[in-house]
């Protein structure tokens, strides 16, 4: 009895002391990250999702009629452009249209949706993704399943395939046909005959993934996290953007072998993106207005500046002015220090409010 | 009173209006002022000036006179804004900027669009290099805010695929600023950040300046030659410290040679590479030790999943993987990176040893390039020796102290591993992204995670089950892997596990001295010892008399399994990484094992008619039971005193090797030591403490033990077939457990774990009642011979006599005594 209860004592002590804490120091505790109020980015997105998904779904709805004029004729383009015209010429404008409308709607969410790790995917898929062909890599990972039994594998990102098969930049996606809209003589740049079932897989897989997207984007709640890493990830990229646009046909002209960014200027692409991003700066600034004030309005005024910059440019191309390939390069080096500079900017904060930056 | 009131009314309504005029105009006065402040503020001032510069050259060519305008504007806010501090702090760079902005207003006049590009970039540079003279004063004469706002006047490094831009010095000012960092450590961040920067855009601006020469670009070409001139006006005293004053003023010349031939429009080739070999080998910002240590670690790791990559993606001498290729590319790349970055040490030390390394790097890295680009296909024997060579050489001219492991080193690759998996998901290939899943664990098994498991061991479950089967909120990367999960959905269960790894590593960075080694080692072989040797002890506490038998085979096993470990660990010496990868499902069998043979145990000592008619026996039966019967049961206890030991052996080989690479064989040594002691302190006393117990008694406390055990063993073996997917994971939501829970007792709040547990206690509760049951019916039986002799007798029942020489004498006296 005197022996037991100390040595039950000894057990019990070596026992409590082996479940007791690490004998090494504890680690230090990881700061919560702030919290914002970032319903508004949610609100945004959700409203261009829907505006988005109306302009898809009407898309489809005329690429269809494409194709049904195209299937009552057997697909045989040359007999279809001879009888029927007059029938095609407005539905492929329609189509343009609406592919013109629908495209600045993602433009502007395209900041959110790309820098957002849980929804990047789409805009890979979307709008980023390079066909298996250039990039098989970083390849958007979609087949196109066409109604006639083909399928095109890893095409590239669908607004890209919709765009070049609407405007004939792709040889591979174009009836053979000599389709002089305006019979001039000449087949000029825009006057082409889509190939109907690539031009339909890619409007209906479009208009799905549209809505996939709409879908998770109602499913999503937007972090501190997701919103610094959206500003971080897409900001920077304006190099490519920019080379993207020195490369286009706004730039080289008849040179250019970009079979994208036709339709639609890339600069115009970049004001939209980075009108969203001001959106998602905006949520998350009273954070950052709490650590430094300066710094808060320096970024706010290097994102308006960044923007204002470009409109600049992208108006005087519009009112016709022309740039040389050094202005180009110019500008996109110009656009490069400046979105460069917000980056760091608002790197250096996300450090000082411990919000982590996802890889 | 009354002259209050009077004085009052004194104060007329004229006075009124004048104070409430007053007030207006200082109101007034103030919102004018807010923006002016927000304008003065240095960082705005100079990103507006540069940009009225810009605007200038782009308006030259249609409006110089609207050019000349912006620049007059530009030269306006610099003696407005930033000329009075530049000029007290820096007077040198202020007279550079007050002297580019007075050749960009000539330049804007004569519409010279190349002058102009080049005192753009003289202006610019300039207020870098003020700023950063500023923030120095600023912190060696501790006023945090001014530090604060002039940091704000400064460029940084784009981002890249391996890095991000910095925030150290913005993190450690602001911490200046606050009281909580002295100035040296805040003034060592600021000048290794911001030299680091501008090294970087020195080097860009070279590679600008010769592309754009390339493409006829005058303007581009000229700014760029300036602008590196510039950003090396800002490293020059670090090339001074280095090198010395004279190589300091050739680089200047050779830079401002450069910047003539620019702005003359000349050719720039021979002033580049005179400007590239002033610079070679030079880093103006020094890593410090730790990253030194960091950069070697990636570097030797990165170059040891070279050829693993490579012979995966080449088959019979053609590539069959193109993903693989590009993948041993990828980490060439990377080792070859940091090893950039360590060069110049490398090349001022030994200069011949380092030169051959950076050859024997530039020909890996041709001949993975010819195979990714479709030309010529190494053989991957020639590509493993090329790499094997070139570790050999780094790790005889590297010193020591960078050829420890590191954590952070290991966080690198394994970040760089998932990577790999993520790209391999998004090419449709699951097989390899499930390869490249199981490196990245194999690398964090074989390095970080014996420092977690003593430091940091909340972080280990967690990691884990992201790794594997992690269920329900979170699935774990094998199952969305094996279940062919969408990008976005691996993706997701990325981003939470590279917070964890995050938060793990910076739990355990930190230097590795050898007592904190030889700590690490000491926890951890008493934490995976403690079981076994509690259940062992208590066993052979509980063998007494002629039971003391087994504690042969009992020990025998533990031999066995000591000699299996000591096996284990020589071979994991050679294939370290490669067994990590089975770890844990090589502890899952054997806990199955041992937890089976357990069981069969628990039973059997439950059942103590059977050891009592054993020992009534013993005599007449010891022959028979050491020929047929007793072997099974020698076997079993064999067994179970090996799978006690060995179960844990694997893992704590690992663990214990780990610590090996980091510190030495002999640190770890004593730490396991010291944890041999306190494991064996723990099963002595066990021991002591039953032996001296009531027989009774002692078999009591000897089948709690025993149960204790069983179902830590249960919950644990579990929980490591849930890890690597043979059983599902339910988590149980509404309980909340600790770590400590799970590390110690195996307790987890899952559904399978605690309904096993909870199975196994059923099993020794009613093995035992069982027992009981049996036993309390054997006594019944046979009192009733003995009531049927008692009418004779009439007295208690005396003991058999048996020779006291017998082993079971004392015992089997005790034993009927009790019954």
């Amino acid at each position: 009895m005197r022996v037991r209860t100390p040595l039950i004592a000894i057990i019990l002590l070596t026992l409590l002391a082996a479940c007791s804490a690490p004998a090494a120091p504890q680690p230090t505790a990881t700061p919560p990250t702030p919290a914002a109020d970032l319903s508004g980015i949610k609100d945004f997105l959700l409203d261009q999702a829907a505006s988005l998904t109306a302009s898809t779904g009407a898309l489809k709805a005329e690429t269809d009629r494409y194709y049904a004029l195209a299937e009552a004729a057997g697909f045989d383009y040359p007999r279809l452009w001879q009888e029927q015209r007059s029938e095609l010429i407005p539905v492929i404008e329609a189509a343009r249209e609406l592919w013109v409308q629908a495209s600045p709607q993602y433009e502007k969410m395209e900041g959110i949706v790309a820098g957002t790790p849980s929804l990047a995917e789409f805009d890979v898929i979307l709008d980023a993704g390079p066909s298996g062909e250039e990039d098989p890599e970083n390849a958007a990972p979609v087949d196109l399943n066409l109604p006639d039994g083909r399928v095109l594998e890893r095409p590239g990102n669908l607004f890209g395939v919709v765009e070049s098969t609407l405007w004939g930049t792709f040889p591979a996606y174009s009836a053979d046909v000599a389709a002089d809209w305006n019979q001039d003589g000449a087949v000029e740049f825009g006057e082409t005959l889509p190939d109907a079932a690539v031009l339909k897989a890619g409007a209906d897989a479009l208009d799905s993934y549209a809505s996939q997207l709409q879908t998770a984007a109602q499913e999503w709640s937007p972090s501190t996290s997701d919103a610094f890493t959206a500003l971080v990830v897409m900001v920077p990229t304006m190099s490519e953007y920019f080379a993207s646009w020195r490369d286009s046909r706004f730039i080289a002209g008849e040179d250019s072998t970009q079979r994208d960014f036709v339709a639609i200027s890339r600069l115009a692409d970049i004001q939209d993106i980075l009108g969203g991003l001001q959106i998602v700066y905006g949520q998350v600034r009273p954070l950052i207005d709490g650590v430094d004030a300066a710094q808060a309005a320096q970024i706010e005024s290097g994102l308006s500046s960044l923007k204002a910059f470009v409109a600049d440019v992208h108006q005087q191309e519009q009112g016709g002015r022309r740039y040389t390939a050094e202005e180009a390069d110019l500008l996109g080096a110009e656009a490069q220090n400046r979105a460069t500079a917000v980056t760091g900017q608002i790197a250096q904060v996300a450090a000082q409010l411990g919000v982590v930056i996802e890889e | 009173m009354l002259n209050l009131v009077g004085a009052m009314r004194r104060f007329s309504a004229a006075n009124a209006w004048t104070v409430l005029s007053l007030m207006v105009i200082g109101c007034l006065a103030l919102g004018w002022a807010a923006p002016a402040q927000a304008q003065d503020a240095p960082g705005q001032a100079a990103e507006t000036l540069r940009s009225l510069l810009v605007q200038a050259q782009l308006a030259m060519s249609d409006d110089p006179a609207a050019a000349g305008e912006m620049v007059q504007t530009a030269a306006v806010l610099y003696q407005d804004a930033l000329a009075p501090t530049l000029s007290a702090a820096a007077p040198q760079a202020a007279q550079r900027a007050a002297a580019g902005l007075a050749e960009a207003a000539e330049a804007a006049a004569a519409s010279d669009p190349i002058h102009l590009a080049a005192a753009r970039a003289q202006v610019w540079t300039a207020l870098l290099d003020g700023a950063m003279s500023v923030v120095q004063e600023a912190i060696a004469t501790g006023r945090g805010d001014q530090a604060q706002s002039w940091l704000l006047v400064r460029e940084f490094r784009q981002a890249t695929r391996f890095s991000r831009p910095s925030a150290d010095a913005a993190v450690v000012v602001a911490g200046f600023a606050g009281g909580q960092i002295e100035a040296g450590a805040a003034m060592q961040a600021v000048q290794a950040d911001l030299l680091d920067t501008y090294q970087t855009r020195l080097n860009q601006a070279l590679d600008t300046a010769a592309v754009a020469q390339g493409q006829g670009f005058g303007a581009r070409s000229a700014e760029a030659a300036t602008l590196a001139e510039g950003y090396f006006a800002l490293l020059i005293p670090a090339l001074v410290e280095q090198r010395g004053p004279e190589q300091a003023e050739a680089a200047t010349r050779s830079f401002a040679e450069l910047r003539a031939a620019a702005v003359a429009g000349q050719p720039l080739d021979a002033p580049l590479a005179q400007v590239r070999a002033a610079l070679q080998g030079f880093r103006a910002a020094p890593l410090s030790p730790t990253e030194q240590t960091r950069r070697a670690g990636q570097m030797l790791r990165f170059l040891s999943l070279v050829p693993v990559e490579y012979g995966r993606g080449v088959r019979n001498g053609q590539v069959a993987i193109d993903l693989e290729i590009r993948e041993a590319i990828t980490f060439a790349d990377g080792a070859a990176a940091a090893f950039a970055d360590l060069e110049p040490q490398l090349a001022s030390a030994q200069p011949a040893q380092a030169a051959d390394a950076a050859a024997r790097f530039a020909a890996l890295q041709r001949d993975l390039a010819a195979a990714g680009a479709g030309g010529a296909v190494a053989d991957p024997a020639a590509v493993r020796r090329q790499a094997n060579e070139l570790t050999a050489i780094l790790r005889e001219v590297m010193p020591d102290s960078w050829q420890r492991p590191d954590s952070n080193a290991d966080f690198d690759v394994i970040g760089a591993a998932l990577d790999q998996m993520e790209r391999a998901v998004a090419a449709g290939e699951y097989t390899l992204a499930e390869s490249a899943r199981l490196e990245a664990y194999a690398i964090l098994e074989s390095g970080p995670e014996a420092k977690l498991v003593a430091f940091a061991p909340q972080h280990v479950t967690p990691i884990e089950e992201l790794f594997w089967y992690g269920q329900g909120e979170q699935p774990g990367l094998a199952f969305l892997i094996k279940h062919g999960a969408s990008r976005s959905e691996i993706a997701a269960t990325r981003q939470a596990l590279d917070a964890r790894l995050a938060a793990a590593s910076e739990a355990i960075g930190g230097d590795s001295a050898p007592a904190v080694v030889a700590t690490n080692a000491a926890i951890i072989v008493f934490r995976e010892g403690l079981e076994a040797v509690v259940i062992l002890a208590a066993l052979m506490a509980s063998m007494v008399g002629a039971k003391r038998i087994y504690r042969r085979p009992m020990a025998a096993g533990v031999l066995l399994a000591l000699l299996a470990t000591a096996v284990t660990f020589w071979l994991a010496q050679q294939v370290l990484t490669s067994f990590s990868r089975y770890g844990e499902k090589l502890e899952a069998v054997v806990s199955l094992v041992a937890i089976g043979v357990l069981l069969l145990i628990t039973n059997w000592f439950f059942h103590q008619v059977y050891w009592k008619d054993h020992l009534a026996n013993f005599h007449a039966q010891k022959k028979a039971l050491l020929g047929s019967v007793g072997a099974g049961q020698l076997l079993g206890f064999v067994l179970l005193g090996f799978s006690s030991v060995y179960r844990e052996g694997f893992e704590t080989v690992l663990f214990l090797q780990a610590l090996v690479l980091e510190s030495s064989l002999w640190t770890v040594v004593e730490g396991v030591a010291i944890g041999i002691l306190a494991v064996l302190a723990v099963g002595v006393i066990t021991f002591k403490f039953q032996s001296r117990l009531p027989y009774k008694k002692m078999l009591v406390w000897t089948g709690v033990l025993i149960g204790a055990v069983l179902l830590m063993m249960v919950g644990n073996t579990v929980h490591a077939m849930q890890v690597v997917g043979w059983l599902p994971t339910h988590p149980i939501r509404w309980l909340t457990l600790p770590y400590w829970t799970g590390m110690w007792f195996g307790l987890y709040p899952t559904w399978e774990g605690i309904t096993a547990q909870l199975a196994a206690l059923v099993f020794v509760l009613g093995s035992y009642f069982l027992a009981e049951r049996q036993r309390g019916g054997r006594r019944k039986k046979d009192a009733r011979p003995s009531r049927e002799k008692a009418p004779a007798a009439q007295a208690p029942p005396t003991p058999h006599a048996l020779p006291a020489e017998s082993p079971a004498t004392a015992e089997l006296a005790v034993q009927r005594a009790l019954d």
